[in-house]
């Protein structure tokens, strides 16, 4: 019997659990309300690439921030964890499918989906409201994307996988992520204090290692958001970040793949 | 051929240890069933089996093949759990033919599985609207879609009512008459084990204690009773009691149930006219049978408990 058929049944009954109606339609609006109502593309008197980083990240700041990570804080931790919370997961494990492609089924479905209609809306979005940008800077369109999306929404969609699996309990998972979702812009805001207080770029350097935007944002709006003096990073230094970041964002990933296939016990 | 093969299996949570060196071997074609107390390690060592729990030490074999996420055995394997767990918003008959395609089975297979199962009534309803005995019966119905050579139950017939119990235990001899489908069911009703189970293994303590059909596990754990029916059972039952190879003694109204270890049946019938006599009691009539299931699953429990050594004498292989 090939793998084709039973993966491709049990991604599409992911895909019923994790957007029964109406919650991809909700979802779906929210996003378009996310992207259209809080579009700013009057930038303080930025230009070029900075008006184009600007313009994307306050785009997709907000929907990213509040709706995509509410999204698979549902679906990876509360529907994965659930599954195991609820035995579900027995039974799937009762088909002829190896754990590894389960997984993927499940995460496709919690979180690619999640990924392709949250992007999908957004660039229709930016097409939309500001061609200029996405075609004339599509290089920090798209590297501005990849920043943001690493810290937090990939970064914790990781962590969160590995504390569903841990715990098997979708509920303390989800809690847990939220927690971490906050305690994300808290430490944020504190790193900032402390790089303005002592002038010294380390902690903002070892912050940039987690979230990666933070290096993009300096590199393009270095001189209005941070003080020059303590830390513009050249491009291939941000690029370095972003490669970290995505280092450990796979990290997480590889780890909950390893501990499902190899580990987890139900 | 043994289509589950079992050796020296150990498997812990933490400190508590579930099962210890626990040996099985079920054949093909044959119906096992699985007894024990509360904690014996039943469900545990089913688990493993199921390659859904690894074992900290120990051989274990699935048709011949190490069962941890192995895809190549699950579509001759059909489980059905004590408490069955299944995506609760899904219609019954939407995800029989879910499964049917998983397995590569023509989605008719669903409605033979319901008319099988009798769920035919159940076909529209979403699975979280099922009571708890629907559920099992569902169980059993997404069980048989992939035509199973063997099925390993883990109390199947907990959430039943009585007709739906008789049914069910009907329809497993009916796949093992029919079909040749191989049985391995855990049950704490233990009526229901003795009318399907060709042999039963008793698990305590996290071991296999004893192996064999009814009556070869009477013979083995001496478990085998014999019945006084007598007019004044109080006065004999008591003095039946001091006899040093008696082991359980059960007085009625109308008689004495006694049990005694293994080889000493002859004695007893030498002991009791005597002890008749001097309790004054007249003897209307006396047998010897073979011990029910529940009689050597208290036997089990009290072993647990440290109430009977007779398993220490016991050849467990």
């Amino acid at each position: 019997m090939g793998k084709g058929r039973p993966f491709l049944e049990i991604f599409t009954y992911a895909l019923d659990e994790d957007y029964r109606f109406p919650i991809l339609e909700v979802f779906a609006f929210l996003f378009a309300l996310g992207t259209f109502v809080f579009a700013d593309f009057a930038a303080y008197g930025q230009t070029g690439e900075a008006l184009a980083y600007s313009s994307v990240s306050t785009l997709c700041g907000f929907p990213l921030l509040f709706i995509f990570v509410v999204l698979i804080l549902k679906n990876v931790a509360y529907g994965l964890g659930g599954d195991l919370d609820r035995g579900v997961m027995q039974t799937l494990f009762s088909y002829p499918l190896k754990r590894r492609y389960i997984l993927r089924a499940r995460l496709l479905s919690g979180l690619g989906m999640a990924l392709l209609l949250f992007l999908g809306i957004q660039i229709f979005g930016l097409f939309l409201l500001a061609p200029d940008v996405i075609l004339t800077y599509p290089g920090t369109v798209f590297w501005t994307y990849a920043a943001q999306l690493c810290s937090p929404a990939l970064l914790l969609a990781g962590l969160v996988l590995l504390l569903a699996l841990r715990l098997k309990r979708g509920g303390l998972a989800l809690l847990i992520g939220v927690v971490l979702l906050f305690a994300g812009l808290v430490v944020s805001g504190f790193v900032t204090s402390i790089a303005y207080g002592t002038g010294s770029a380390l902690v903002l350097k070892i912050w940039a290692v987690i979230n990666p935007n933070s290096a993009l944002q300096s590199y393009y709006l270095g001189t209005l958001w941070f003080p020059s003096e303590i830390w513009v990073p050249t491009f291939s230094e941000v690029l370095l970040y972003l490669g970290a970041g995505y280092l450990i964002v796979a990290a997480t990933f590889v780890a909950g793949y390893a501990y499902f296939e190899r580990r987890l016990e139900i | 051929m043994s289509l589950i093969l079992v050796d020296d299996l150990a498997k812990s949570y933490g400190r508590v240890v579930a099962v210890d060196g626990l040996s099985l071997r079920v054949e093909e074609g044959s119906i096992m069933g699985l007894i024990g107390p509360n904690g014996a390690g039943k469900t545990t060592t089913i688990k493993i089996i199921l390659g859904l729990l690894k074992p900290n030490r120990g051989f274990v074999r699935v048709f011949d093949e190490e069962p941890w996420d192995n895809q190549d055995i699950k579509p001759k394997i059909g489980v059905i759990y004590e408490r069955a767990y299944f995506p609760s918003r899904h219609k019954v008959f939407d995800y029989l033919k879910r499964v049917c395609r998983i397995f590569g089975k023509p989605e008719s297979r669903a409605r033979e599985v319901l008319a099988l199962t009798r769920f035919e009534d159940a076909h529209d309803r979403t699975i979280k609207a099922l009571s708890a005995g629907m559920l099992q019966k569902f169980a059993v119905a997404h069980a048989l879609i992939k035509e199973p050579r063997l099925i390993i139950a883990d109390e199947p017939t907990s959430n039943l009512d009585p007709e739906a119990r008789r049914e069910l235990l009907d329809l497993i001899l009916q796949l093992h008459r029919d079909e040749n489908v191989t049985f391995l069911i855990s049950s704490h009703v233990l009526p229901e084990l003795s009318r399907v189970c060709e042999s039963v293994a008793i698990i305590n303590k996290g071991k296999v204690w004893a192996v064999g059909s009814l009556t070869e596990l009477s013979e083995k754990l001496g478990a085998r009773t014999t019945r006084i029916s007598t007019d004044n059972p109080e006065a004999l039952g008591e003095l039946i009691r001091k006899l040093e190879y008696v082991n359980r003694v059960e007085v009625d109204s109308r008689g004495v149930s006694v049990g005694v270890l293994a080889g000493e049946d002859e004695r007893l019938y030498e002991d009791v006219p005597r002890l008749a006599k001097k309790a004054e009691a007249k003897i209307v009539g006396i047998e010897t049978g073979t011990a029910s299931l529940e009689e050597l699953f208290r036997l089990a429990v009290k072993s647990t408990q440290g109430e009977d050594h007779r398993w220490e004498k016991v050849d467990h292989s």
